[in-house]
């Protein structure tokens, strides 16, 4: 209860002393919570920003295309690497050291190649959702207690009642842990494609209200994409959590 | 960017090779048991290292024959050979650029450890402070910081502070929440018993919570230095007129495909060697502890 009141309070004491401290200031660069409800009905309205529907629309569909093909490809390579020990010896190492680099710095690449539109940034998204999808699977195989997957080979347990009664139990917790972490990830990289160079798409549109310094309208679209993406992030949460308990 | 590592207290998964030791036994039951002289002969690091390098080199040569033969487009998949070159002719222009960049990634990086080991550590050993503060920390962390990106341009404009506020803002909730996890998990019971053998105050923190605390802020160091990398280069990608990020953005706004792979390649190199090198110290470290 205490810690219930506290964090309220904070948070209405943030907002107090922005609003405060902000008044004086330039509306252009600061801008006070009391001015975002008006800035959100306002752009309902206004015609100066694009419509929204659409660009929402289009933002879900890359970033759902995105984190399908990262997780076909993360599982794929993760139990490639995984159930292949000589391949996986060569090449975890590898992708390990690739996962060292700033990812960024494969956005202008992609941009050459893929042009402006969608297809980067589903690249981007799918290049970064990727890496803790296949890092998962093959730190969940590890987890595995091999002497399990003996005993149950030896009972005669086929390999396909091997994988779904030993190993999925064992490693599924490391490996919702890991698509869950997928997820926010290829959000962030067809947003980060979408900010850095489009055409379409929220990111678009936050750069376009960025770009005329319409910071009320900004804020309200950062503050309503940051909402967003918390709730997915707690739906994920959830499901990991409920994994968790499936599997003890 | 964004999530590397579980909030709840989990650490990111293993980058480098993993120990030996914790693979070996997990591993002989899970595959088809026919490994013999050739599954040994990859058992060897010279092994392991030679199919490496042997595929690293097939995928140059692939490539190389992919732009030769047309099937990929030399405007936007320069032949490696072109990449080599350009990675001559473009080293004195990047070079500078890339010492400008490093610059600013310590700038926030130095920030981000200061602000986060100070945070961590008073979120991590106080009850009160941690219920309350834990959400927003973990919202914070999971919120893309992009989205707020334009607005720190906005303030700080086009350069230095941008980039340096933006790689502190990437860095400093990861070494964050490790620093407050590993002071969490700090066994009371240490604490305790030094006291109760008459150790002072510095000796409590000397002796006993800095070696508990030390492993979990050099894991959030070492997970920081990467998000510090990024930040700079994603905001000198969208708000820069110096460094890097905006210099390889440029080269693909230009259409310049071999200089920017050669830009690329740099950038990957050098954050690979470092990523490795504290690694290895890090490694080491512990040995020494």
């Amino acid at each position: 209860m205490t810690v219930l009141a506290w964090r309220l309070g904070i948070l209405v004491a943030i907002l107090a002393v922005w609003e405060v401290a902000v008044r004086p200031l330039n509306p252009i660069f600061y801008v006070p919570p009391s001015a975002l409800p008006g800035a959100l009905v306002r752009m309902w309205r206004v015609p100066e920003l694009p419509a929204l529907g659409e660009h929402v629309w289009l933002t879900f569909t890359e970033i759902a295309g995105a984190y399908a093909l990262a997780v076909a490809a993360g599982l794929w390579l993760g139990f490639l690497l995984g159930l292949r020990r000589t391949v996986g010896r060569i090449y975890e190492p590898l992708l390990a050291a690739l996962y060292a680099v700033p990812s960024v710095i494969w956005y202008p690449s992609l941009m050459l190649f893929f042009g402006l539109g969608p297809a980067s940034k589903i690249a981007f998204g799918v290049l970064l959702g990727f890496f803790p999808i296949v890092l998962s699977v093959l730190a969940g195989i590890r987890q595995v207690p091999a002497t399990l997957v003996t005993v149950a080979r030896s009972m005669g347990a086929r390999p396909w009642t091997v994988f779904r009664k030993v190993m999925l139990p064992a490693m599924a917790s490391t490996m919702v842990g890991g698509l869950r972490a997928g997820l926010a990830l290829s959000v962030v990289g067809v947003l980060v494609g979408e900010i850095l160079g489009s055409r379409a798409g929220v990111g678009y549109v936050i750069n376009y209200a960025y770009g005329l310094m319409m910071t009320r309208e900004y804020a309200v679209l950062a503050l309503i994409a940051a909402a967003a993406i918390l709730a997915v992030d707690t739906v994920g949460a959830l499901v990991e959590a409920r994994v968790k308990r499936w599997a003890g | 960017m964004g999530r590397l590592i579980n909030p709840e207290g989990g650490s990111r998964p293993p980058s480098g090779p993993p120990p030996e030791d914790k693979v070996a036994p997990a591993k002989p039951a899970l595959e088809a048991a026919s490994p013999s002289r050739y599954g040994r002969f990859f058992d060897s690091r010279v092994g392991v290292l030679g199919a490496q390098a042997a595929s690293i080199a097939a995928v140059v040569v692939a490539w190389h024959v992919a732009v030769r033969t047309g099937v990929a487009d030399p405007l936007f998949v320069p032949a490696p050979g072109a990449v080599a070159g350009a990675l001559g002719t473009t080293a004195s222009e990047a070079l500078p650029r890339l010492g400008d960049t490093l610059a600013k990634a310590f700038l926030g990086y130095a920030l981000a450890v200061s602000l986060g080991v100070a945070g961590g550590l008073l979120i991590g050993s106080r009850r009160l402070v941690h219920a309350v503060a834990m959400p927003y920390v973990v919202a914070a962390y999971g919120v893309p910081k992009i989205l707020v990106l334009p607005w720190i341009a906005l303030i700080f404009g086009l350069g230095t502070g941008t980039a340096v506020i933006t790689a502190t803002l990437f860095a400093v909730f990861p070494i964050l929440l490790m620093v407050a996890a590993g002071t969490r998990d700090v066994d009371p019971t240490l604490i305790t018993a030094a006291v109760s053998m008459g150790a002072t105050r510095g000796q409590v923190s000397r002796k006993v919570l800095l070696p508990a605390v030390l492993p979990s802020v050099l894991a959030g160091m070492r997970i920081g230095v990467v998000f510090a990398m990024l930040g700079v280069l994603l905001a000198e990608m969208f708000a820069g007129t110096r460094g890097m990020g905006f210099l390889m953005q440029r080269m693909a706004m230009a259409f310049k495909a071999s200089e920017l792979f050669a830009a690329t390649a740099v950038v990957s190199i050098l954050s690979i060697v470092v990523v490795l090198s504290l690694e290895h110290l890090n490694q080491r470290l512990s040995r020494w502890r």
